[in-house]
């Protein structure tokens, strides 16, 4: 069997707490627990989560710029889990980045040419005209003119400034680019043209992502697979068919639930389901329970969710769930959980 | 490299920040006063012999020539030599520069690569050198100008060494506190993620941020090193006692002062204070003019005065029944720019309005305008507005108060920053209480415990007294409901009210909105980006584009009806009305074009793929079509076969 692209095992990511200056400290952020997936070259796996879920740590822990407290990352079988400094070069040749702001992540005192151009000429010593045809290249690829080479980032619009920056990642010719919510910040009609380049870049360079967004809607389409987080556990992971169409665990159903469609008639559907999830407040990432940190919100929490950490069990598709359902109580072995929540919980609403 | 949509249209260049900041300068008095003194003593300096009327070495002793007041030949008069002032002063700016090359190359050289090195690297390195930059810092300069002196041997250049290490700490704190932010900015991550060496990222990354600020500072310190240069010659330790330097030249005034009168000080001490008086100046300036452009009178709201009335009937029975307002802002340029063009929607009692556009469609404007909010300088043009059967058009703000603060209540899209972080949230909620009931405290408390009740928060009688950073973001937008309840308003506006907020909370505080309608009877408008929240909540529905209403009706009209091309083409680019077998989303090209790039016929047309020649010369009207069915387009009529045949589908 051949390795994969990028191989996550175990990640556990904590930040300790300040120390405070009376007392004894507080306990470390435990912001991401447990995490494993991998990436095969050319494919695309997309993490979904809410704000606190850790999904930009894990992002943060591969780009070598929070330091990690457990686990392996592999990219294409080597360790890279603390890169050695001499040989960080050759890693960010291999992973490069396209984040989430597109205003405080391009220098506002550069054009474009040096945006884009400065990896080029790092990597590969490409300077002057040469370089400037280069990046007028990568420019066409992701739908800009050669007219942007002058520009500054304040001469551009949202989305033209995260097609700079998609530029930028792709000329210094990685495997893998891991985009953090790199079309969160932008409008409905340009954020469907930047997933459109994306999706063309891996076309075309057959580049891999790891395309991380709070958007589970727009993390389905662009992924091949798809993981899910809560509170810094990847509660559910599988092929974005499986995870979409049939969710595993309660939590990946209540964000589907949650995602307004345009649609009024289908939305009136969906905010029945919605219903049933509990209006309760996560857990906070620095005081997790000993159980599962959903169970407070899940409208089919048992005993035993109170008590054990789910452990990871296969999922249908080929995926993977952290749930007791599928273990204990109904067994579920893995199967869709919509179809138990709405029998089980239609009772519970009533109460 | 097929199909991606590629950004044709370039839109004009604006004005370089270069530019900007030169004209900005040039129309800045105090700034050009600073300039021109400037000019003067460059050329003084670089060619004194150019402006110099004497040789200010060259010694008159004839009585008559000592202690001479301004005449034709010596324009500032002579000194006790008989030398004269005006060519003195002149040699003096030579010495008043190089005490400035002098010092400022020694605190920004050692300065600005101390600062950044130590904000960079962070920890223990950069206390130990914080601490000791402390230590120097409070130091008088004169105190470490006189030990350099006295270790090496007294002369000007030498004071300029210890101002110029006493100096370094200003910029040690001016540069360190800059790159602990920068550092923190996603473009530092971006060029390590890149492979960009950390000196590179230091010097070609962050330090030209650090310009603007280095040069405002430069500028004032420059000022007061010639004040201590100055101060250091007088005092007999600077400059030698025969250089015309500034300094000196008030020092040998000085015992001729009382006996000769006042005459003998002005020269230097006026050539004195006008520099350093120009550098501050310059400074000054110089900070205004990269400033960004925040305009004072943000929030200030503009008068009511020469509204353009309308024909278009109010619509009966209505709350709030706004018709065709205009709304331009002046420009540098002189034309003003219309940025609402005849923007109409009515709401209903108990009906929930949503207005949904991209960034810069105008929906927050048109809200504000609505509400006699305008802000200056922008002004409402034209335009008839009736809130609960009164016409409202040019009511003066006083009665907009009234009408705001009881019936109309406000929910924003950031409920933290609504909130005062210092207060309770309880004496938040209690404080519209209070000023718009004759409630008294204790009655005050209790209802505002009910009203947390009755958005949801658990246990209300304990939260109430506690603050807002000890709510979570869902949680705070129940307590900014909560206060937009407090006195039982008729109308709800909530702007981006879940934009904030994660998804699976979001459904909850939508879920809140209705069931407030369902009880009370409001009348909501939800201004959003999101035809997701739109469709969830909203029972009537205005769609924007570029200051327009382009469309409005039902929700069912605008989400299974949709007839302007612009409403369909943003539902279709949703990933949720992706048709799946197809890879690629559908895109609409091009960008929402800024308010003084609309082109001249309909707004939509560049980027419209039912656009015909008529759409690019003739702006289409609002045409009515329905009861409260408006669609703003040529060729509706034309395009809603096609329309309705794609979208029963999604209706089955």
């Amino acid at each position: 069997m051949s390795e994969p692209l990028l191989s996550v095992e175990g990640l556990a990511v904590h930040f300790a707490s300040r120390g405070r200056l009376f007392g004894p400290s507080a306990p470390p952020v435990k912001a991401v627990n447990d995490v494993s997936f991998t990436i095969e070259e050319g494919r695309t796996f997309g993490l979904v989560g809410e704000s606190g879920s850790g999904k930009s740590t894990v992002a943060r822990a591969i780009l070598q710029l929070v330091d990690v407290h457990a686990g392996t990352i592999r990219l294409e079988g080597e360790d890279v889990t603390k890169v050695e400094r001499k040989d960080e070069l050759e890693f960010r040749k291999r992973v490069q980045a396209v984040l989430q702001d597109p205003f405080s992540s391009l220098n506002q005192v550069h054009q474009t040419r040096t945006i884009v151009g400065d990896g080029i000429t790092r990597h590969y010593g490409t300077k002057g005209a040469e370089r400037d045809e280069m990046v007028r290249k990568l420019l066409e690829s992701v739908g800009l003119t050669a007219d942007y080479l002058d520009r500054y980032p304040y001469e551009m619009s949202g989305g033209q400034r995260q097609r700079v920056s998609i530029a930028r990642a792709l000329g210094v010719g990685p495997k893998l680019i891991i985009a953090d919510e790199a079309t969160s910040a932008l409008d409905v009609s340009i954020q469907s043209q930047v997933i459109n380049v994306l999706q063309d870049i891996q076309r075309d360079d057959g580049v891999a992502f790891l395309f991380i967004a709070h958007d589970l809607e727009v993390v389905s389409h662009l992924s091949h697979d798809v993981g899910v987080m809560y509170l810094g556990y990847l509660v559910e992971q599988g092929s974005s068919t499986a995870v979409y169409e049939s969710p595993a665990h309660p939590y990946t159903e209540m964000l589907i639930s949650s995602i307004p469609v345009p649609n009024p008639i289908e939305q009136a559907t969906r905010r029945e389901l919605r219903k049933t999830f509990i209006n309760a407040e996560p857990p906070s990432p620095a005081n997790l329970p000993s159980g599962c940190p959903f169970e407070n919100r899940c409208p089919v929490a048992m005993d035993i969710c109170r008590e054990e950490m789910p452990a990871p069990t296969p999922a249908h598709g080929g995926g993977s769930v952290r749930c007791h359902l599928h273990t204990s109580g109904p067994e579920l072995g893995g199967e869709s959980v919509v179809e138990f929540i709405k029998t089980s919980a239609s009772g519970a609403i009533g109460v | 490299m097929s199909e991606v949509t590629t950004e044709t249209e370039t839109s004009p260049k604006p004005d370089s920040p270069r530019r900007r900041f030169w004209k900005r300068m040039f129309r800045n008095p105090l700034a050009l006063f600073s300039l021109v003194w400037f000019a003067i003593l460059v050329v003084s300096w670089v060619w004194p012999e150019l402006l110099a009327t004497h040789d200010p070495f060259k010694q008159d002793v004839t009585l008559q020539r000592l202690f001479e007041g301004p005449s034709g030949d010596h324009w500032l008069g002579t000194d006790g030599l008989g030398r004269d002032h005006y060519s003195r002063v002149i040699f003096g700016a030579g010495f008043a520069f190089r005490s400035i090359i002098i010092a400022m190359s020694i605190a920004v050289g050692i300065g600005v690569p101390v600062g950044l090195f130590s904000g960079w690297r962070g920890g223990r390195i950069d206390r130990a050198i914080m601490w000791v930059n402390d230590v120097l810092f409070s130091l008088p300069i004169i105190l470490l100008a006189m030990a350099v002196i006295i270790i090496l041997t007294p002369s000007l250049t030498n004071a300029m060494i210890g101002v110029g290490i006493a100096m370094a700490t200003r910029f040690v704190r001016l540069t360190r506190g800059v790159t602990l932010a920068e550092k923190e900015e996603l473009y530092v991550d971006a060029a390590r993620i890149t492979g960009i060496s950390v000196p590179r990222t230091l010097a070609r990354y962050i330090a030209p941020n650090l310009l603007s600020s280095l040069i405002v500072q430069a500028a004032i310190i420059s000022g007061a090193v010639i004040l201590i240069g100055a101060t250091l010659s007088f005092l007999g330790i600077g400059a030698s006692l025969d250089d015309p330097d500034w300094g000196v030249m008030l020092n040998r005034a000085r015992p001729d002062f009382r006996r000769e009168g006042v005459w003998q000080i002005v020269p230097s001490g006026g050539a004195l204070v006008l520099t350093v008086l120009a550098f501050n100046l310059l400074g000054d300036s110089i900070r205004d003019a990269i400033g960004r452009d925040a305009s004072s009178n943000a929030l200030t709201i503009s008068k009511r005065v020469d509204i353009e009335p309308t024909d278009r009937p109010h619509r009966d029975g209505a709350l709030l029944s706004v018709r065709t307002i205009d709304v331009e802002f002046p420009t540098p340029q002189g034309d003003p720019v219309q940025i609402l063009n005849g923007v109409s929607f009515a709401v209903m009692p108990g009906e929930t309005l949503g207005i949904v556009g991209e960034s810069g469609s105008g929906k927050s404007m048109t809200m504000l305008s609505a509400l006699g909010l305008t802000p200056a300088p922008g002004r409402l043009t034209r335009g008839s507005v009736q809130f609960d059967g009164r016409d409202v058009t040019s009511i003066s703000e006083r009665e907009w108060q009234k009408i705001r603060g009881k019936d109309i209540g406000f929910i924003f899209q950031e409920p933290i920053a609504v909130l005062n972080p210092a207060l309770k949230v309880g004496r938040q909620l209690m404080e519209p209480l209070l000023l718009h009931t004759d409630m008294n405290k204790s009655q005050a408390r209790e209802r505002a415990i009910e009203l947390l009740a009755e958005v949801k928060v658990p246990d209300p009688g304990r939260r109430i007294d506690q603050y807002p950073h000890e709510f979570s973001g869902g949680m705070a937008q129940r307590v900014g409901i909560a206060m937009s309840l407090a006195c039982n308003p008729k109308l709800l506006i909530a702007d981006e009210p879940t934009t904030a907020l994660d998804v699976t909370v979001q459904g909850q505080i939508l879920d809140l909105l209705m069931e407030i309608q369902e009880t009370h009877d409001t009348s909501i408008i939800v201004i959003t980006h999101d035809l997701g929240v739109i469709a969830e909540v909203a029972d009537r529905v205005i769609v924007m584009y570029g200051g327009q209403g382009v469309e409005g009706g039902s929700v069912e009209d605008i989400f299974l009806r949709p007839r302007h091309p612009y409403t369909r083409a943003l539902l279709e680019t949703m990933p949720q009305n992706h048709e799946s077998g197809d890879d690629r989303l559908k895109v609409i090209g091009g960008v929402v074009p800024a308010p003084t790039d609309w082109p001249v016929g309909c707004r939509f047309a560049p980027r419209c793929a039912a656009a015909t020649e008529i759409c690019h010369t003739d702006l289409p009207s609002l045409e009515v079509i329905g009861a409260g069915v408006t669609v703003r387009c040529h060729h509706w009529e034309d395009l809603q076969s096609s329309l309705v045949d794609s979208w029963d589908e999604v209706e089955r």
